[in-house]
């Protein structure tokens, strides 16, 4: 057993789950840490939409990698989304204009799209504006982000991973050049101990700079938060978007029993700082109602806010122009050779940012098993607790 | 607005719970949950408390506040503090992993005896698929006086998933024992707490009235 090369990953979220999955898989030796409970950060904080990639189609890289995830989720994991597919909707004549790029760029994309008329939309969605111009069925899905993260740890566990939550990673402790072990501060027993490892991930996201700076790193992410304002009620079956370029209150997910508007973007220096402004909350609930004019007659049920993990190399001021899809950060360029920071991406694309990050620390590591999370079901998540 | 929040903590090794107060200043519309996790933030990094979604779909945040069982995360402080004084317990029926944390292991070890599905029949609508409304945020349990003296009870949401998931109309077995149906005393704490209003107490006695007169087949 003590030939097993020890990867220590940190972050709970659906990042670092598909990367303890896919390391765990390929037969490596896994702890993964979470300064919180599971999911405690961005990933459950999402809207629970699982991409077509429709929403990125002004580049069609991100929205073919996109869709091809979603096909794989639900592949592997049937059970937890509701696979009901999605409507872009045209309300005004600048969504109108955007139509015929949009089915475009869906078609170099490889998405399989449809228009629908004015009729046939309103007949499978009621609640959408009647005065819609156009509509497009997409594959779009929704789902519960906890359920999806503890499917990926239940997965990792049953290939030996350690998952500890409440442990939070407070220093590294450094050697000629690596990290020689971990410092984690166990918040269920109020005890700080040391784990050693061979090497370390820092998939953390939008908490990933302040991570990298306990070992003397940093990484270029801009955390990014969105607000979401969730409804008191479900009122449609497939997600509703804008048609048009991505924008502040442009879709409407809908899961179990609840609708939830999103979202905005801006950049803020620490993710665990994020007030919530208040005409956000009203932006959204206005532009919803352009979607649907029945989001006017209902309650809030609950606002919340997270921090997308963009890549911040670029500079820019409000955190649409930077890349979506996602960066590994080899620290060795820094001087620690053990060391790497994944970014970016989407909550749709995990499963092959943990397959990227895996392939890179498999090579560092000398771990020959290729990934299989793309053919190999997932495990349900109520396994994790048993 | 000023409140004080009493969290009743207990870390390993401790030989009894402490019950400690934080004083806050939030909007009254603010979250138990956004106020629990600022008081994590800002004031106890060591406070262990369960939180995903924000928005009431995941269920990690169930906990007893003023001796409700509540999602902290769709209740708003300013609506459950009385004289400015809110107290939150952790979930009763499940053992405390850390202060606000329980280990919900002893419902989740049930699915592998009922098998449920994850999405449920939508009415009047064909192809489409929807994930069951219950949570699996267990408060259920924490309110049920049967889950909380008979530790093999299956457990309110559990049946009532299995149920409300089945296509065939067949129910698993263990369903029709003293185990499933027959040990619920019919107290309807379950429904009164359950924040999805899934309606595990109603559909208990459904799938015991379809035992009975023989419309329902075990399997």
């Amino acid at each position: 057993m003590s030939l097993l090369k020890h990867v220590v990953v940190i972050g709970g979220g659906i990042t670092g789950a598909a990367v303890a999955y896919d390391l765990a898989q390929r037969g490596a030796k896994v702890t993964l840490l979470e300064r919180g409970s599971i999911g405690s950060g961005t990933s459950g904080r999402t809207h629970g939409l699982l991409h077509s990639g429709c929403r990125y189609v002004a580049d069609v890289e991100v929205a073919r990698e996109c869709y091809s995830e979603n096909v794989v989720l639900r592949k592997i994991a049937p059970f937890l989304f509701e696979k009901n597919g999605g409507l872009f909707v045209a309300i005004d004549e600048s969504d109108l204009k955007y139509k015929d790029f949009f089915l475009k760029k869906c078609e170099e994309a490889g998405i399989p799209v449809r228009e629908l008329d004015r009729n046939e939309a309103l007949k499978l969605e009621p609640n959408l504006n009647p005065e819609l111009k156009a509509a497009v069925l997409v594959p779009d899905g929704t789902f519960d982000p906890l359920k999806v993260v503890l499917s990926f740890l239940a997965s990792a566990k049953l290939h030996g991973a350690d998952i500890r939550p409440f442990n939070e990673v407070v220093g590294f402790r450094m050697e000629a050049g690596a990290v020689k072990a971990v410092k984690v501060f166990d918040k269920a027993s109020e005890r700080e101990y040391e784990i050693e490892a061979d090497f370390v991930v820092n998939a953390t996201g939008a908490w990933a700079n302040k991570v990298a700076r306990l070992a003397g790193l940093s990484v270029p992410v801009k955390p990014s938060p969105g607000v979401m304002v969730a409804l008191n009620a479900r009122i449609g079956h497939r997600v509703f978007n804008r048609l048009n370029k991505p924008g502040d209150g442009d879709i409407i997910v809908h899961h179990r029993g609840t609708s939830v508007i999103g979202t905005t973007s801006w950049v803020v220096e620490d993710p665990d700082r994020v007030p919530i402004p208040r005409e956000h909350i009203e932006l959204m609930l206005r532009r919803g109602e352009e979607l649907a004019p029945i989001v006017s007659k209902l309650d809030v049920k609950a606002v919340y806010v997270s921090s997308r993990p963009l890549i911040g190399a670029i500079r820019a001021s409000t955190g649409r122009e930077v890349s979506r899809s996602f960066a590994i950060i080899d620290h060795s360029r820094e001087g620690v050779e053990n060391f790497a920071s994944i970014i970016g991406g989407k909550f749709t694309t995990a499963r092959l940012m943990g397959e990227k990050m895996a392939d890179f620390v498999s090579e560092r590591l000398g771990i020959t098993q290729p990934c299989r999370t793309a053919d190999t079901p997932l495990a349900p998540y109520w396994s994790y607790f048993t | 607005m000023k409140y004080r929040v009493v969290v009743r903590r207990c870390k390993e090794g401790w030989g009894k719970p402490e019950y400690k107060s934080y004083e806050v200043d939030v909007d009254p519309d603010t979250s138990v949950l956004d106020v629990v996790e600022k008081i994590s933030l800002e004031m106890d990094r060591a406070l262990v408390f369960e939180h995903a979604c924000h928005h009431g779909v995941c269920g990690a945040c169930g906990m007893v506040i003023n001796g409700v069982e509540r999602l902290a995360c769709v209740t708003k402080i300013g609506g459950v503090a009385r004289n400015g004084i809110v107290v939150l317990e952790p979930l009763r029926g499940f053992r405390v992993i850390s202060d606000l944390a329980v280990d919900k292991s002893r419902m989740f070890k049930q699915y592998a005896l009922v098998k449920p599905g994850t999405h449920e029949k939508v009415n009047g609508v064909v192809g489409i698929e929807k994930l069951l409304d219950c949570l699996e945020c267990g408060i259920c349990y924490s309110a049920c006086p049967i889950a909380n003296t008979f530790e093999e009870y299956l457990g309110p949401s559990v049946i009532a998933m299995s149920y409300r998931s089945t296509i065939d109309g067949k129910i698993p077995a263990i369903i029709d024992t003293r185990k499933g149906v027959w040990a619920c005393h019919a107290s309807f704490e379950c429904s009164a707490r359950c924040p999805a209003d899934f309606k595990p107490g109603e559909t208990i006695m459904k799938i015991r009235k379809g035992l009975l007169f023989g419309k329902l087949e075990v399997v």
